[in-house]
């Protein structure tokens, strides 16, 4: 019996290991993910001037609003910091919001998904009504009214899009769950007598991960979105300096009206990239685990 | 002759590759007759029927051979003026055949104004009507497809192919999805309105029982091929091929008593690359060398047609048929 | 009958769920809880007032209820900086974000019908290899950037819209709907709704383009084809009405999403609504308009939520009318 259900393991593991080779969607997500890993990494070294320095020119005057050039790719803000390495640096903002909130989302809604729909029962029924609470909260108001007044930091905005955002992936987990359930090799566990818990995330577990994968790409754009939205109005963590930051910064010292593009879009393109990236790779799984939709 | 099959061809694109899931298939069907389209599930059936109305897949293809209707040879483009008018379609399931967000009589009224010439109030009518013929209430009109009973849609599914008067109507598998009661209801209707209306009709089974029940014609297909056909009594008496011979004993008779049931070992030959010579020879008990090179057999005798390459021995053949032991052979054959 | 009872419970319910959660989240706060509710600066008598209106005196569960009560009024308090009730300036609002999230939702649904249709009319060629992305990289932008980028480049590089606000300086009307179908008014509409209009769009665009999809492989479909039928009444009368019944569902949930998400969009234009009056008001701790502001929003939400199952029960007769055997 343990035979049958080894084998459901590996093949499920090993297809979201080959993926992204099947898939070059999900190749292009991954890679625009790594090399943001890579920038957030080496960003010390990409850009070695501090972001928030305030720099002067030759002469000794202030650096303000320089445009582009070879020693500024990006030109200097009003107070003269230089644009690029707000840019190098916030990406570190950006994935460790995105990242934290995508750890916290998607295991929160993996162990409830599999909870309430392996079990069943009452205990379904409460996660599911928290679940529908959770989801008539408006999103971003609630974001702003919890940073505006908890305080804020980086740590409230995570908290703040993880108390919304798990019920999507739980719910979607819970139904895939009571799918799984029904296969035959989880049968086969159970009639060996197998323990619940046991069987959960032994058999069952596995066959759910790749889902849990996806709702944490989609996370990962969500929240760097809403770190941004936060910032822009205000609520940001004024210790760091992220995109939202540069966005807000830009906005309030008339950026826009002096047309410093190399301001205020770069910082928009690197999010569309990175959430564009969540997209690409959750449509990938979801082409090799999800078969109807493919070939469509 | 109302329609003429010739040789036609049929392809699936897929990106693995060609599958000619129907190669070179003919058949007739005389005026006023039932003609039963047999085989097992994948051998090109419901593409055959499809090719008729012009309507494949649309990775589908026509690749060769001709369709004659009523003397005239028709394309996908010159079908488009016969269809529902002359040819109608009955399909397996009326419920996925069936617009979920319009009414059932909603649905037949559409066929009856802008394919038919009628205006709404006589199409209402005249829907009524059909609900009549084919034994529904018609205050049922009135309801969505999801509201019927699998029976109840099968037989609204007939009404929407009566809607204008064709003279051909193409059933394919109608009754499969239903429970045997309601499937003899539904055959019987079949029959009654083929007589009352004089149509000709193709029937689609996998089910030679119901073949031997309501046809006067068969044409047995396999792996894309017609290896046998001719009128129903002839064929089923005296099968001269050995795919048909095993067929018969695969399925319960419905007429005479039923003997011991043995299914034929092995399954078909995978359509993207089949094997030359006769397609059934890796799961045939009597198979010879010759039978797997070489050129198709087909000798017509009294509108009797088989393909085997051993006809000449063909009674022979059926009487070692009926022994179960035979067909072990084959299915030793066909693990092997 | 059953079904609309039991949609607007559940809707009823969720509403009431938010209220507590937003009741205890506002006590919670950092600071007394008389300060959630009483502005220092209000004379003695006022504060008196307030403090009573509101039970602030009693315990917990008892205010809870007298909160409840005053909400069913529409009383929801005196905003701190404003002075004035939260309710007379929610009311005053709201017409500007209403507005707002209606004339772009009609114009990205319909665009993103008309454009996801003939997306999928046109699968596999090189403009859907070219718009699936682009549309993707539309949903995947800040609303608030796309605001950002739009009015630098048509506002103030092309100058073809005022750069914020809902009006003029020095215009005067003698009424609120005069001034709503004035023309300045809609020319400084115009470019917020440009910027949500766009960022809205790819939803039903997408949307509709694998509906569409799917229900051309739909078996009726086929059959559809069998009968003759041309090949308009197929794509129209009966492929895209099925395509369409849940992109009409997520029209009405995307009122309700949208005008939570119009926070930022309405900063960005200075547009008076009420999304910007939450984030003014969250940013001066003035809690009773913060409190106010978010109820309303949840409100809509609610609200479009049962008119989404509405529509969802009216336009599908598979959830509208039971089987009958
Ligand atoms: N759209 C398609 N693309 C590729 N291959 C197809 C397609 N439709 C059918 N086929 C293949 O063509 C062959 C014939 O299919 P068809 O549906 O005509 O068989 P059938 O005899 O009607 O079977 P059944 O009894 O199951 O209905 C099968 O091998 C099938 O897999
Ligand atoms: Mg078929």
């Amino acid at each position: 019996m343990a035979g049958v259900a080894e084998t459901a393991t590996p093949t499920v593991l090993q297809r979201i290991a080959s993926m992204p080779l099947r898939d070059p969607f999900a190749f292009v997500g991954l890679s625009i993910y790594v090399i943001f890993a890579l920038i957030a990494l080496l960003a010390d070294v990409l850009a070695p001037m501090p972001p928030l320095e305030i720099l002067f020119t030759s002469t000794g005057k202030l650096a303000a609003n320089l445009p582009p050039s070879l020693d500024y790719p990006f030109g200097t803000t009003n107070l003269g910091r230089d644009i690029y390495a707000q840019l190098i640096h916030g990406t570190r903002s950006a994935l460790a919001v995105g990242l934290s909130a995508a750890i916290v989302v998607s295991s929160v809604g993996t162990v409830v998904g599999l909870v309430a729909g392996y079990f069943g029962g009452r205990i379904d029924s409460l996660l599911m009504r928290i679940a529908d609470m959770a989801l008539s909260l408006p999103f971003l108001p609630f974001v702003i009214v919890l940073t505006g007044f908890l305080g804020a930091s980086t740590s409230n905005i995570v908290l703040a899009v993880a108390l919304l955002l798990w019920p999507n992936s739980a719910r979607v987990i819970r139904s895939q769950v009571l799918t799984v359930r029904e296969r035959t090799y989880v049968e086969a566990a159970r009639v060996t007598g197998a323990s619940s818990w046991r069987i959960l995330f032994v058999h069952v577990a596995p066959n759910i991960l790749p889902l849990s994968f996806v709702y944490a790409a989609i996370a990962i754009g969500w929240a760097i979105i809403t770190e941004a939205s936060v910032s822009f109005l205000g609520f940001g963590d004024s210790e760091s300096v992220s995109w939202g930051y540069m966005l807000q910064d830009a906005f309030s010292s008339q950026a826009l009206s002096r047309g410093q593009y190399a301001w205020f879009v770069p910082p928009g393109i690197c999010i569309i990239l990175i959430v564009v990236a969540g997209f690409f790779i959750s449509r990938g799984y979801e082409e090799v685990f999800m078969p109807r939709l493919r070939g469509r | 002759m109302i329609l003429e099959v010739d040789k036609l061809q049929i392809d699936y694109q897929a990106k693995d590759g060609v599958t000619r899931a129907v190669d070179g298939a003919s058949f007739v069907v005389p005026e006023g007759r039932i003609v039963g389209l047999v085989g097992e599930s994948g051998c090109g059936k419901t593409t055959a029927v499809r090719a008729i109305m012009g309507v494949l897949a649309e990775n589908g293809r026509r690749a060769g051979g001709r369709i004659v209707f009523k003397g005239q040879e028709v394309d996908a483009a010159t079908t488009k003026r016969l269809l529902w008018r002359d040819i109608a379609y009955v399909p397996q399931s009326a419920m996925s055949s069936l617009d979920p967000v319009y009414t059932v009589g909603a649905q037949i009224v559409e066929v009856l104004t802008k394919r038919g010439n009628a205006n709404r109030r006589d199409a209402r009518k005249r829907a009524a009507e059909l609900f009549d013929l084919v034994g529904l209430n018609e205050r049922r009109l009135a309801d969505y497809p999801h509201q019927f009973s699998g029976g109840m849609r099968q037989r609204a599914a007939i009404a929407m192919a009566l809607a204008l008067s064709p003279s051909l109507l193409l059933a394919d598998e109608p009754v499969t999805a239903l429970d045997v009661i309601v499937q003899r209801q539904i055959l019987d209707m079949l029959r009654d309105l083929q007589e009352r209306l004089h149509l000709s009709m193709v029937l689609v089974t996998h089910d030679i029982s119901v073949v031997a029940y309501l046809c006067d014609e068969v044409v047995v297909m396999y792996a894309g091929q017609v290896i046998e056909s001719g009128p129903v009594r002839e064929v089923l008496a005296r099968p001269r091929h050995p795919y048909t011979m095993g067929l018969r004993n695969a399925f319960p008779d419905l007429m005479t008593d039923a003997m011991e049931l043995v299914p034929i070992g092995g399954s078909p030959p995978d359509l993207r690359d089949a094997p030359p010579g006769c397609r059934f020879a890796p799961r045939c008990p009597f198979v010879l060398e010759t039978c797997t090179t070489g050129a198709d057999g087909h000798s017509l005798a009294n509108g009797h047609m088989s393909a085997c390459r051993r006809d000449g021995e063909a009674d022979l053949l059926r009487k070692e048929a009926l022994d179960p032991v035979t067909w072990q052979r084959s299915s030793s054959f066909a693990a092997s | 009958m059953r079904l609309v009872v039991e949609r607007f419970t559940h809707n009823a319910l969720a509403l009431l769920a938010v209220t507590t959660i937003l009741f205890f989240m506002f006590r919670l706060m950092p600071g007394t809880p008389l300060a959630a509710f009483i502005n220092e600066n209000l004379n003695a008598d006022q504060q008196q007032q307030m403090l009573e209106q509101f039970g602030l005196d009693r315990p917990m569960w008892q205010q809870y209820f007298i909160y409840l009560a005053n909400l069913l009024q529409g009383e929801m308090g005196l905003s701190f900086f404003q002075r004035r009730p939260v309710t007379t300036i929610l009311l005053e609002v709201l017409p500007n974000s209403v507005i707002l999230t209606l004339s772009s939702l009609v114009i990205a649904y319909v665009f993103g019908v008309l454009a996801g249709a003939w997306l999928a009319w046109k699968r596999g060629s090189w403009i859907e290899r070219v718009a699936v992305p682009a549309v993707l990289a539309t949903r995947a932008a800040p609303e608030f950037w796309i605001g950002m980028v739009l009015l630098s480049l048509l506002s103030f590089n092309a100058g073809w819209f005022p750069s914020g606000g809902a009006s003029s300086p020095g215009l005067a009307y003698t009424s609120n709907w005069q001034r709503m179908l004035s023309w300045d008014y809609i020319h400084h509409l115009a470019l917020p709704v440009l910027t949500l209009a766009l960022y809205l769009q790819g939803l039903p665009l997408l949307l509709m383009r694998s509906n569409m999809l799917e229900v051309m492989h739909e078996e009726f479909v086929t059959m559809a084809r069998m009968k003759g039928f041309s090949e308009w009444r197929i794509v129209i009368h009966h492929a895209a009405r099925n395509a369409l019944l849940p992109v009409v569902t997520a029209f009405a949930l995307g009122v309700g999403l949208s005008m939570g998400g119009n926070v930022v969009i309405e900063t960005v234009f200075s547009w008076p609504g009420i999304g910007r009056l939450l984030v003014q008001a969250v940013s001066v701790h003035d809690y009773p308009l913060a409190q106010g502001a978010f109820l309303m929003i949840a409100m809509v939400l609610a609200l479009m939520n049962f008119v989404a199952d509405l529509l969802y029960i009216v336009l599908d007769p598979r959830v509208s009318h039971g089987r009958r055997g």
